[in-house]
């Protein structure tokens, strides 16, 4: 972890993998990059085992480009389809058990903050709905009433996608998936209000429809958990095969997504207001 | 055999647009070569989810991507 790690020490580029030279010259490590320039590096995530069209995957991709400081960022994830994706990066990844990935996240700040009090150490949840509101709800709560400093992004495909479609708290109500022939008979988990209400310093909802609004998103989330408490973002990943959804229409189901039920949310307190205006202005001001 | 997307490159030079490149859901395989303005597909990396198609056919209306059948080392 850090700058000086990543680097390749001089006289070993010849003996070192391909992909791991490129990531070092062409990829994001130190710099600041905007999504838009997707193209132009060697990203952070390498091929991974997602299925074909997945928007989960798609996420993924963007919250890597994403990253304000990849060298400098832990991420954690839990049992489910994004970890698949997320363990392909270049960036270190811890494996939670089942719903304890906001405690493990807890005490990795906190070990980090004493560890190196003077430099800026990120720490980011990535897990499903049935990870942090069905069976982690317990921690994932317990993290935002102790006002951890640490970001927690839940991908929600309303489904348990890996063990054959069962339902979760977040699937919506009425739905029928494989192993729910009845359909599911309560609404779906109001996680943005929650997190709300537990203390989250900055919450958003979002549908991924729009690149530069999700690094934008993202971004925000991970500096206000650095200076102020803990910070919540809810997407929406469809999962196209426990849906049925043919993957040329994935974008199209999320944009239509969009307009019903995941349109653009973001809540902030007065203090992060102030505090992301600070940053963003700081940000601007190094890039001309 | 494979059904990867494939980029019409005479089509795609005519815009300077790199929105297929922002929507694909694989990392670094549909990319853009910003000599030539056009876009290019990894055909070894592409899982054939056709939201290329989706973005540059259905939204944008400039039909430059379509899916085709590959058969390996070619």
């Amino acid at each position: 972890m850090g700058l000086e790690y990543v680097k390749i020490s001089p006289g070993f580029e010849k003996y070192m993998p391909k992909d791991y030279v490129d990531l070092v010259k062409y990829g994001q490590f130190g710099k600041q990059i905007d999504v838009q320039q997707i193209d132009q590096i060697k990203e952070l995530v390498e091929e991974h085992p997602m299925c074909a069209g997945c928007y989960m995957a798609y996420f993924v991709r963007i919250f890597y480009a994403s990253l304000p400081k990849p060298e400098d960022t832990i991420v954690l994830g839990t049992a489910g389809c994004a970890r698949l994706a997320l363990s392909q990066a270049a960036v270190p990844f811890i494996y939670g058990n089942y719903g304890d990935t906001n405690a493990v996240a807890s005490g990795l700040k906190r070990a980090l903050s004493i560890r190196f009090p003077d430099k800026i150490k990120d720490v980011v949840v990535v897990a499903g709905d049935g990870g942090l509101m069905d069976i982690g709800f317990g921690m994932t709560m317990h993290s935002w009433f102790r006002r951890e400093k640490f970001t927690t992004i839940m991908v929600d495909n309303e489904v348990y996608g890996n063990t054959g479609g069962q339902e979760s708290g977040m699937s919506p109500k009425g739905v029928q998936l494989k192993m729910a022939p009845k359909g599911k008979k309560f609404d779906k988990i109001n996680a943005v209000e929650l997190a709300k209400t537990a203390g989250c310093v900055y919450v958003a909802k979002l549908a991924p429809t729009n690149p530069k609004r999700i690094a934008k998103t993202i971004k925000r989330a991970i500096l206000a958990a650095r200076e102020l408490g803990p910070t919540f973002i809810h997407v929406y990943t469809s999962c196209n095969i426990e849906y049925s959804i043919p993957t040329e229409r994935v974008l199209a189901d999320a944009k239509e997504r969009e307009k019903n039920d995941f349109g653009f949310y973001e809540w902030m307190t007065d203090e992060a207001k102030e505090y992301l205006e600070e940053q963003e202005k700081k940000m601007a001001e190094a890039k001309t | 055999m494979y059904y990867v997307a494939d980029v019409k490159e005479s089509e795609c030079a005519k815009y300077n647009c790199k929105q297929c490149v922002l929507f694909c859901p694989e990392p670094n395989t549909l990319m853009y070569n910003s000599e030539k303005h056009v876009a290019w597909v990894d055909y070894s990396r592409c899982k054939g989810c056709a939201i290329c198609v989706y973005v540059c056919s259905d939204l944008l209306k400039r039909n430059c991507i379509e899916m085709v059948m590959m058969t390996t080392g070619e």
